[in-house]
């Protein structure tokens, strides 16, 4: 029913965080609107005629004035701890699930010998996306490109390292964690794990220009065996492409 | 003793008018440099600027009425974004509530004149041209690099037209003038106050000016440094803001926020000052915790500026910094609610005569809890997270500039009209102007709001398809219906412009005191003479001008003589 509120559906551990606290801070949010709206109403309409009335000098209500502030230190006191809790949550980068990378062949290994899972501690997927006028570039640890899409294993961590080569780019898919800077000399890093596989589309978020409206990005989420498969796919595209220029450098 | 307004029979009633002006009085106007005129001025100035900031925002509006729309080309919508923000923050906001400040603070704390008048003169002109130069580039190089040129997109690498200069050679300007305004009234407050006016007896709305005036000292004075830094990088061989040359971008990041901060305390203080003093006069009783309201106007200045990082969240900045900047901003919780508890309790138990001022000052209030809620609500990281830079935070701002400058602006300005032009403007056109102004702003921003919670980035030149949008299934809808709340709301606005436009002249005349308000500005007559006072009376209380009329009735009453037992004007 509050469908339209809802911000997008999480799929990532630290996006779940963010939707949580967004839910808290929309209620407390919308019992204060209905407070400090309800109430002015009210007074309007009670006392707008005079009727004869004369109005009550009140200047001070001091109990009142100590009731308020406290009550608002309080609220200040909780949304603040709530948000660094869930600040620090988020930022807390998780393991791989057991569906993930690294874990996933360790996993068939350990079947076969009828061994309990281990626990999953594999390093996660460093990725560096870099933002340029007008299209985010994703470099994979194995110095395979992308431009636009980043492909990426489904329960896998990823560790996304933000970088620009020109102006200041925002990366935000929503659903997968936070927006964070891309900012030329500064280095700035956010991470998400994918529980599903599928499309997550999203974009830049800091003005940048021109066609600043069209610098787009997806994170497309697949299974790690499509994963291996596209990575290797995708070097000996590049490969065959910087043959091909090679080529025709000679030729011409 | 004619109009009942006198303490005594032998005040002097020779007065110093000067010689009779044998100039035009348009020459007279520009040339002065007594408050009043100025404070029109840059009133005047203001809402004109303002009428533009609509046309481009209404542009804007109808270029992202549908998606992907080809109606303007991108740079010119750039263009117009970048020209237009600055239009309503720096040439129509700010100014106006600086214009109100300068016409009415003197009055109020009862001085003839500002501190350093021919600054004020300096201050205004800086501003008229600042505005005059940004506007003129529509003739060469508009501006493209955005709402607040962050380096490195408005270096010269990659934007070598003269855009960029236009912007920061009319923003610094305008800003460089009210930070000389602000350091002008700031002055005046503090040494010009009429004999027994302490500071706890200061009219709200002056205390709130010498807060705001604060603000922009702090907040102007940086944004003038960072421009200054931006030309000398663009032209002169700077690397302030130049990645890896030892200089960076965040510099300007940190200064042009610390500046915006200052313009959005300076939307809502000024609001707060006028609807502290509307309220009390409309309702017949005094503002309930005269004491706790001025505390909380003090008190939203620094907790206000120190939260400036709380539009940095996704920067790369030390998570303790990020932490510091989300505790100031929910702290701003605590003066601000006690702001909105102290009107309800001042409204309640009075006697409500729903006049213009009175209705555009409870429209402030209604349309400022929705904008500082939705603050409140992306104050925490994770939220800040997922809501700023979506349409979402843009709409919880336009709240408060719709609340604030806009709503408050006005209420003050029906509320101090009579006093400079001697007649009220229509009520007949006030209120349709009111319920226009809140219908569209909740029409446009409610939206957006959803809008964001779907993803739409601000800035953008065009939207997609819902059906290819980030996941969102009634982008379309939202942003139809933001257009057309947004032709709504500038109805409202505009219609409240001509009301005072043909105020001016036709407006019912008024008298000197039209509310029947407590402070000094009601002392003297309207419009003023020239030296504001022909007596300046001693202040013993926070609501003088109840005191003088007290004196007078008994005084009367004392002399009992038939014709004299009326209730006194004034």
């Amino acid at each position: 029913m509050l469908g339209f509120l809802s911000p997008q559906s999480a799929h990532s551990p630290n996006a779940d965080d963010l939707n949580t606290l967004y839910w808290v801070m929309l209620v407390i949010g919308l019992v204060l609107l209905v407070a400090i709206n309800g109430a002015l109403l009210a007074m309007v309409m009670r006392f707008r005629s005079a009727r004869g009335r004369e109005p009550r000098r009140l200047k001070v209500r001091r109990p009142a004035q100590i009731g308020t502030a406290g009550a608002l230190a309080a609220l200040a006191a909780v949304t603040f701890v709530l948000g660094v809790i869930e600040t620090d949550n988020a930022k807390q980068v998780e393991a791989s699930g057991p569906d993930g990378l690294q874990a996933t062949s360790a996993l068939t290994a350990q079947r076969s010998l009828s061994l309990p899972a281990v626990s999953a501690t594999s390093a996660p997927l460093e990725i560096r996306a870099c933002g340029q006028q007008w299209i985010w570039r994703y470099e994979y640890p194995d110095g395979t490109y992308s431009y636009y899409e980043l492909v990426v294993p489904v329960d896998t961590t990823v560790v996304l390292h933000l970088c620009s080569t020109d102006v200041v780019h925002r990366w935000w898919v929503p659903g997968l964690s936070g927006k964070f800077d891309a900012t030329p000399g500064e280095s700035n890093s956010t991470w998400f794990k994918a529980d599903e596989t599928g499309d997550f589309d999203g974009a830049s978020y800091a003005f940048s220009g021109a066609s600043y409206a069209v610098m787009r990005t997806r994170v497309h989420v697949v299974d790690v065996p499509t994963y291996q498969a596209w990575l290797q796919q995708q070097a000996a595209g590049i490969q065959e492409a910087q043959n091909f220029v090679q080529r025709a450098l000679g030729e011409s | 003793m004619s109009d009942g307004r006198t303490l005594a029979p032998q005040r002097p009633e020779l007065v110093t008018e000067g010689p009779a002006p044998t100039r035009p009085r348009w020459l007279e106007m520009v040339m002065s440099s007594d408050h009043k005129d100025i404070g029109r001025i840059y009133i005047g100035a203001a809402l004109s600027f303002l009428v533009l900031g609509i046309v481009g925002f209404l542009l804007i509006r109808l270029q992202l009425a549908i998606p992907e729309n080809d109606l303007i080309e991108p740079i010119t919508f750039n263009r117009l974004l970048s020209v237009d923000s600055a239009t309503l923050i720096v040439l129509f906001a700010l100014p106006f509530v600086f214009g109100l400040y300068t016409y009415v603070i003197p009055l109020q704390i009862g001085a003839r004149a500002l501190a350093f008048p021919r600054l004020a003169s300096l201050s205004l002109w800086l501003y008229v041209f600042g505005g005059a130069i940004l506007y003129a580039s529509f003739v060469y190089t508009p501006p493209e690099a955005g709402f607040n040129s962050w380096p490195p997109l408005s270096d010269t690498v990659f934007i070598s037209n003269n855009g960029p200069d236009v912007w920061i050679a009319g923003v610094g300007l305008t800003v460089l003038g009210l930070v000389l305004q602000a350091i002008n009234l700031a002055v005046t407050i503090s040494r010009l106050r009429a004999p027994g006016m302490a500071w706890r007896r200061l009219p709200t709305f002056a205390f709130s000016g010498a807060v705001s005036s604060w603000t922009m000292i702090v907040a102007g004075s940086a944004m003038v440094a960072a421009l200054v830094m931006l030309e000398i990088d663009r032209h002169f061989g700077g690397v302030f803001f130049d990645p890896g040359e030892g200089g960076a971008p965040i510099y300007y990041q940190h200064l042009s926020w610390i500046f915006f901060t200052g313009c959005y305390l300076i939307f809502l203080l000024p609001a707060i000052g006028a609807i502290s003093e509307i309220l009390p006069v409309f309702s017949g009783k005094p503002l309930l915790s005269r004491g706790a309201l001025m505390a909380s106007i003090a008190a939203i200045m620094p907790l206000g500026l120190l939260a400036w990082m709380q539009n940095m969240m996704s920067a790369s900045i030390p998570i303790g910094w990020l932490y510091g900047a989300m505790l100031m901003a929910l702290l701003l919780a605590i003066p601000i609610g006690a702001v909105f508890v102290n009107w309800i309790g001042t409204i309640a138990g009075g006697v409500l005569r729903l006049r213009a001022p009175m209705v555009f000052a409870l429209a402030a209030i209604s349309t400022l809890s929705f904008g500082l809620i939705g603050e409140l609500i992306q104050s925490v990281i994770p939220v800040n997270w997922l809501l700023a830079d979506t349409t979402a935070s843009t709409a919880a701002t336009g709240y408060v500039l719709v609340g604030g400058p806009v709503l408050g602006g006005l209420a003050a300005l029906y509320y101090w009209f009579p006093k400079m032009t001697g007649r009220t403007m229509g009520e007949g056109l006030a209120k349709p102007s009111a319920a226009l102004i809140v219908l569209g702003a909740q029409l446009t921003f409610i939206p957006l709001f959803l809008a964001g919670l779907a993803g739409q980035q601000v800035d953008i030149f065009k939207f997609f398809e819902s059906s290819d949008a980030i996941n969102a299934e009634h982008l379309n809808a939202y942003n139809l219906i933001a257009t057309i709340g947004g032709f709504i709301l500038s109805l409202g606005v505009v219609l409240s412009i001509a009301n005072a436009y043909v105020g001016i002249r036709r407006g019912v005349p008024a008298g000197h005191d039209a509310w029947g308000g407590d402070t000094l500005e009601w002392f003297a007559t309207s419009p003023p003479p020239p030296h504001n006072f022909d007596v300046i009376p001693d202040v013993r209380s926070d609501e003088p001008l109840r005191d003088i009329r007290e004196a007078v009735r008994r005084h009367d009453a004392s002399r009992a003589t038939p014709a004299e037992t009326g209730e006194p004007v004034a």
